[in-house]
């Protein structure tokens, strides 16, 4: 079935890539119909924990296959990722205009981005794991710069990529270390870990979630991603993608939760995010960015509560990630539709929403209070969960945690508060377009689910109890309470959303200025100074000089032989065979260098053909008659091709600068010495005698010819003697296609 | 192994190198074909010492030179013949085209690299 499902993504998305013209914006809907069909099964499952899995091999040699497997975890991110994706996928085709440009286009990549997430959150395989990682970075990439003639979305599209992606590079040399240490690239069979190496490899493990996540200090490129089109944000930057390093943190919990610099790193980053999200949601005045920083928050509040790794801290966290996939989504879906529908976002000018738009009002109320943590919503139930965790933790950590949940919730409440009364609160009366249906039902069913949790929650139990404890690796967890009774937690959550609402009420009063993005801007700069650095780099390496190219792999490739130097013997070099030899060796040296020193084209060639009829010489010397023949033919055919080719250029040979011509010599020179080192130094391990007599027997007996030679040439390596023949036939067809082409080349004015 | 050829061979590479790092496109074909003649050197002398040509009946077995690096050599002889062909079309085709025979810079290099800016010109300068 998980193949299956996978098949039919692939398959519906090559047929919306492929007719993307044809469908435009209808595309959306067959788009929605690979979701639609996973989120049933996934909602079929929801009861049966029974783990299925599925692989295909991929490299069998290197152990590497893509393996899948599906556990009670799993199946509520598939329901997230596929029920929330079918819902965008309608909801977009209420976003666009109907002749939008690029919206088949969009479609496919959104699709593709939903079959990579789902790749993500079933993915057993570490390997298979970071691939579909790498995925749905570059999906999103595509998705955040749909509209790619506008500059802002460049940009944004360009930070979100190199952070997630290169954040993925840190989880690719984490996985690598932590799987070395466990033993096992399954992550359903590790077992804790401990060590110097895995607590290195869990610490980046850590660092590549956080960038997914938008942790602090990598949460630029989230807010920066809103240039998208909403269903993306809504999607992808709120319900799923940046989940994606939540779903890292909980699903590798059990292996790595023991290490202490895991925990420290996850609280770090967990902490430190929720209150900047916060900050940063109550300073700004686009509705769509208060959502991201929102987002950025309670992302921060998923890591904490994963990072402790307690059962009770999983439960809040599972529950909080249901619940804000659905708030959020539904949040932003109504952002969308105002933007939509109002042409603005920015709260200042937003006023009179309640009396105007009472549908999405009252969604984005219901979703607000769940995002709040207010009664009678799942949101309610995951902060009492959260408080609840945080109280039963003992030592320095219930104090972090503790402050972390409970001040993060103050300020979570506040910029709802802000968020709500500003949007929808009065002010001057907003002109509307008329309502599209297609726009207002996904986010009225994402702002009721939270309703209809808080009512179930007796199921809901038997849902989300069974991940909690698969993720905390524990027999089973606690319930979840519809209403926790005259508690401390119950008083807690009371006075947050009392301090919460008021803190949130006297903010919404004040203008404020668009606060500065130091953070972006920082992450801007150092992105644009890794560009700069590249480019200064490869104008450096490529100037286009094909003489420096050479000069410098020459010059790389005879220091690489420098290592040979300690081989050299001359145990096995003598001095000559015969006498003759070396003067023919001075003989071509000789020519060599005098061809190098001669002014004149044709002159040069003259010494050519008698440096290589010295090299013919050679090979009579040493007994290799069909050599000396076949060096003599070609040579001669050489020379006069020289000469055909550049004989009329009668005039010298260009002069060249001093300086350039050292540094030539010193590199031939040292590219020569490189050769005879390497040479030398191979002689040192002679092989074995040639068998002599058995090649001469073979060669009249099998062969049929008494030229050992000829025989090995045409009988032993036939094959690669036709090889041969070819290449030479296609040489004789390129020569003569050059030779017969026009004198002028067609268009040019030279 | 022969110290007369191999030194041959480090001459011939040196001056190969010298010639192919030029900027005249017929000094890079010589280089180029001093190259070749230092691999097929190389190979004669790393296939054993001289002897009597290697024709069963001609020679006793055991006085030949070794074959087998010989019939390499062929095929290196062959092969680096028709690139060397093959460089001279082009560079007639050049000499035509530009009525000389000078490796130029490539330009769209440098564009891909700076786009403003054109560093590497001393090299160059000192190169034309």
């Amino acid at each position: 079935m998980i193949l299956g499902l996978l098949v039919l993504h692939v398959a519906v998305c090559v047929l919306l890539a492929a007719a993307s013209r044809r469908l435009g914006r209808n595309g959306l809907l067959v788009g929605a119909v690979p979701p639609a069909v996973t989120a049933v099964w996934a909602a079929t499952r929801l009861g049966d924990h029974q783990p299925e899995s599925a692989d295909v091999a991929w490299v069998p040699g290197l152990d590497l296959a893509m393996t899948f497997r599906v556990d009670a975890f799993v199946d509520i991110m598939t329901l997230i990722v596929s029920g929330i994706g079918f819902g965008v996928f309608v909801y977009a085709y209420g976003y666009f205009a109907p002749a939008a440009a690029g919206i088949g286009r969009f479609a496919a990549t959104l699709l593709a981005f939903s079959t990579a997430m789902l790749g993500l959150v079933w993915a057993d395989s570490v390997w298979s794991l970071f691939v579909f990682w790498e995925l749905t970075s570059v999906t999103s990439f595509l998705l955040i710069g749909h509209k790619n003639t506008d500059k802002p979305a460049q940009v944004a599209a360009r930070q979100a990529l190199m952070i997630t992606a290169g954040g993925g590079l840190v989880l690719l040399a984490g996985l690598l270390l932590v799987t070395r240490s466990a033993g096992t690239t399954l992550i359903s069979e590790m077992t804790p870990v401990d060590g110097a190496t895995a607590t290195f490899g869990a610490v980046l493990v850590m660092v590549g979630a956080a960038t997914k996540s938008a942790q602090v200090p990598f949460h630029p490129w989230l807010p920066s991603a809103m240039v998208a089109p909403t269903p993306v944000s809504a999607y992808l930057h709120s319900a799923t993608m940046v989940k994606a390093g939540v779903v890292l943190v909980a699903v590798m919990g059990p292996a790595l939760g023991g290490l202490p610099a895991w925990k420290a790193c996850g609280l770090a980053f967990g902490v430190a995010t929720v209150f900047w999200g916060a900050i940063g949601a109550l300073r700004h005045r686009d509705a769509k960015l208060v959502l991201a920083w929102g987002t950025v928050s309670q992302l921060g509040m998923l890591i904490t509560l994963f990072s402790v790794g307690t059962a009770k801290a999983a439960l809040a966290a599972v529950t909080l990630l249901v619940a804000h996939a659905l708030f959020k989504g539904a949040l932003f879906l109504v952002v969308g539709e105002i933007d939509v529908r109002a042409g603005t976002r920015n709260i200042d000018e937003l006023g009179g929403l309640a009396r105007s738009m009472p549908i999405a009002c009252t969604v984005a109320v219901l979703a607000g209070l769940s995002m709040a943590g207010a009664p009678p919503l799942l949101g309610f139930v995951a902060k009492e969960a959260a408080i609840k965790a945080a109280l039963a933790l003992e030592g320095p950590e219930a104090w972090i945690v503790g402050f972390g949940v409970i001040a993060g919730s103050v300020l979570t409440v506040a910029y709802t508060a802000r968020f709500l009364v500003t949007v929808f609160g009065p002010g001057p009366e907003t002109a509307l377009a008329p309502r599209r249906h297609a726009l207002s039902l996904p986010a009225a069913v994402l702002g009721l689910a939270g309703l209809v949790g808080y009512a179930v929650l007796g199921p809901l139990n038997g849902v989300l109890g069974p991940a909690a404890a698969r993720l905390a690796g524990a027999a089973e967890v606690s319930d979840l309470h519809r209403w926790p009774g005259l508690t401390l937690d119950l008083g807690i959550s009371a006075i947050v959303l009392a301090l919460g609402a008021s803190l949130g009420l006297v903010l919404s009063r004040r203008l404020g200025r668009v606060p500065v993005e130091y953070g972006a801007r920082w992450t801007d700069a150092s992105i644009e100074a890794t560009m700069t650095f590249g480019r200064a780099t490869s104008a450096r390496l490529q100037h286009g000089s094909l003489p420096v190219y050479l000069v410098t792999m020459a010059g790389t490739a005879a220091l690489a032989a420098l290592p040979f130097l300690g081989y050299v013997s001359f145990d096995h070099v003598v001095a000559w065979d015969t006498p003759l030899q070396a003067v023919l060796a001075v003989a071509i040296i000789g020519a060599a260098v005098a061809l190098s020193f001669v002014g004149t084209r044709l002159a040069a060639g003259l010494a050519l053909g008698a440096a290589g009829i010295a090299v013919a010489a050679v090979f009579v010397v040493h007994g290799a008659a069909d050599l000396a023949l076949t060096q003599l033919l070609v040579e001669a055919a050489i020379v006069v091709g020289f000469v055909l080719a550049f004989g009329h250029l009668s005039r010298s040979f260009p002069r060249v600068g001093l300086r350039w011509r050292a540094v030539r010599m010193t590199v031939a020179g040292l590219g020569g010495a490189a050769v005879v080192v390497g040479l030398a130094a191979a002689s040192r391990s002679p092989v074995a005698e040639p068998p002599l007599t058995e090649m001469a027997a073979a060669s009249v007996d099998e062969g049929g010819g008494s030229n050992i030679v000829n025989v090995i040439l045409t009988d032993i390596r036939a094959l690669d003697t036709l090889g041969e023949v070819l290449v030479l036939a296609t040489v004789a067809l390129g020569v003569l296609a050059l030779a017969r082409a026009s004198d002028r080349p067609e268009g040019s004015a030279s | 192994m022969n110290g007369a050829l191999l030194l041959a061979v480090g001459g011939l590479t040196a001056v190969g190198l010298y010639l192919v790092t030029g900027r005249s496109l017929s000094r890079i074909v010589l280089g180029y074909s001093l190259l070749g003649h230092a691999t097929v050197v190389a190979l004669i002398a790393a296939g054993g010492p001289a002897g009597r040509p290697p024709i069963a009946g001609q020679a006793e077995p055991e006085a030949m030179a070794n074959p087998l690096p010989q019939a390499l050599t062929l095929t290196a002889i062959v092969i680096s013949f028709g690139l060397t062909l093959f460089l001279l079309a082009l560079a007639r085709r050049q000499r035509t085209i530009t009525g000389d025979d000078l490796v130029e810079d490539d330009l769209e290099d440098r564009r891909i690299a700076a786009p403003d800016s054109l560093p590497g010109e001393q090299e160059n300068q000192a190169a034309t």
